[in-house]
């Protein structure tokens, strides 16, 4: 099941989760040469602090914080039925 | 007591993550009006993981949650109850509503003066334990009246009265509707100057543009402060209960104002 959370406007991000056998992150993001590895590490810690180990997730960036990134992965996440 | 408090939408990152350069004494984030109803869940959990990664010491902060007859009034405070915030604003409130909240938190409560059943019963609401102020929600007040908004504001001159009669009876803050003419600053300025005179303790804003001019309004003047300083030495030199300073008698209420002047001039860093 797919589900999103998030939008394109500028410090926000569009996160779409889609239940998946491995772990798949894709990024796309306006400041990815400086922080696409950092965006990728809030994603991984967020799942993680979940217990969810296999997922695609989607991160279309507008230069997002990380608590942002992390609230619309949970949100994208609850949506789905992936978290309570 | 806040001169000012800013609404700013609780599901946008860029205005969340400025709060504190708005330089409003205070700030509602907004669950209800500027919050679609598809995304509720995603306001509360972005609000939530915000607060729990930033401290914002000079600024107090609540949350306008969505009103105690919606589906996510419970939710709201449910996932909001546990955060370094000062209070809830409640919409559409009614002493029910106020008592219901209670029971959920001890935190202070802003109840919006919006409907006409909850003008009449503003007393009641006042009384309730934890209220920081009653603010007044001109725009859903005057659609239920079926009138029309005015720049002097003759047509909820009754209501602004009853409200900041009712606040300074049992000292809370008496909190003004916001202009909604968003370029307009000059009716602002009208329209705050005015709520002060009338007696309000702030005024509402959403938008952050307007804080300066409503800081500005609510903050006493320099010939205001100069002003208090003549009557509280004359007062203390004197030593008598009523003078005359150019010209005009000065007694004890005189004084007592002139003393909250320089109090809140003092907060404010102009002494």
């Amino acid at each position: 099941m797919k589900s999103s959370a998030g939008t394109y406007e500028s410090s926000d991000c569009l996160i779409t989760t889609t239940k998946n056998d491995t772990l798949e992150i894709i990024i796309e993001s306006i400041v990815f040469e400086q922080f696409g590895e950092q965006i990728k590490e809030v994603i991984i810690n967020t799942l993680k602090e979940h217990n969810i180990l296999t997922m695609k997730v989607e991160c279309f960036d507008k230069g997002a914080l990380d608590y942002t990134i992390k609230s619309r992965l949970e949100t994208a996440l609850k949506r789905g039925g992936y978290i309570e | 007591m806040n001169r000012s408090y800013l609404f700013i939408p609780g599901n946008t990152p860029s205005m969340l993550q400025n709060l504190d350069v708005f330089e409003s004494d205070a700030i509602i984030i907004d669950f209800e009006d500027s919050v679609a109803l598809y995304n509720k869940d995603a306001a509360r959990i972005l609000v939530s993981n915000f607060l729990k990664k930033y401290n914002f010491e000079k600024t107090e902060i609540f949350i306008r949650i969505n009103d105690a007859s919606s589906e996510f009034f419970l939710e709201d405070v449910k996932n909001t109850c546990e955060l370094n915030i000062t209070g809830y604003v409640l919409p559409k409130a009614l002493p029910k509503d106020v008592e219901q909240l209670n029971k959920l938190t001890n935190k202070l409560i802003i109840p919006i003066i919006e409907s006409p059943m909850a003008v009449l019963r503003s007393e009641e609401i006042a009384v309730l334990p934890n209220i920081r102020g009653l603010l007044l929600g001109a725009e859903d007040l005057t659609k239920e009246l079926n009138i029309s908004r005015t720049l002097e504001g003759s047509e909820i001159l009754y209501t602004r009265s009853k409200i900041i009669l009712i606040c300074s009876a049992y000292n809370i803050d008496s909190i003004d509707t916001p202009w909604t003419d968003k370029d307009n600053l000059d009716g602002l300025l009208i329209d705050t100057l005015n709520a002060r005179n009338l007696g309000f303790t702030s005024k509402s804003s959403i938008h952050p543009n307007h804080i300066d001019v409503i800081n500005t309004a609510f903050t006493p003047s320099e010939r205001e402060i100069l002003e208090a300083k003549r009557i509280v030495k004359k007062a203390e030199t004197t030593k008598k209960g009523a003078f005359s300073l150019d010209g005009k008698m000065i007694d004890l209420p005189i004084i007592e104002k002139a003393k909250k002047t320089l109090e809140k001039a003092k907060k404010y860093n102009l002494l």
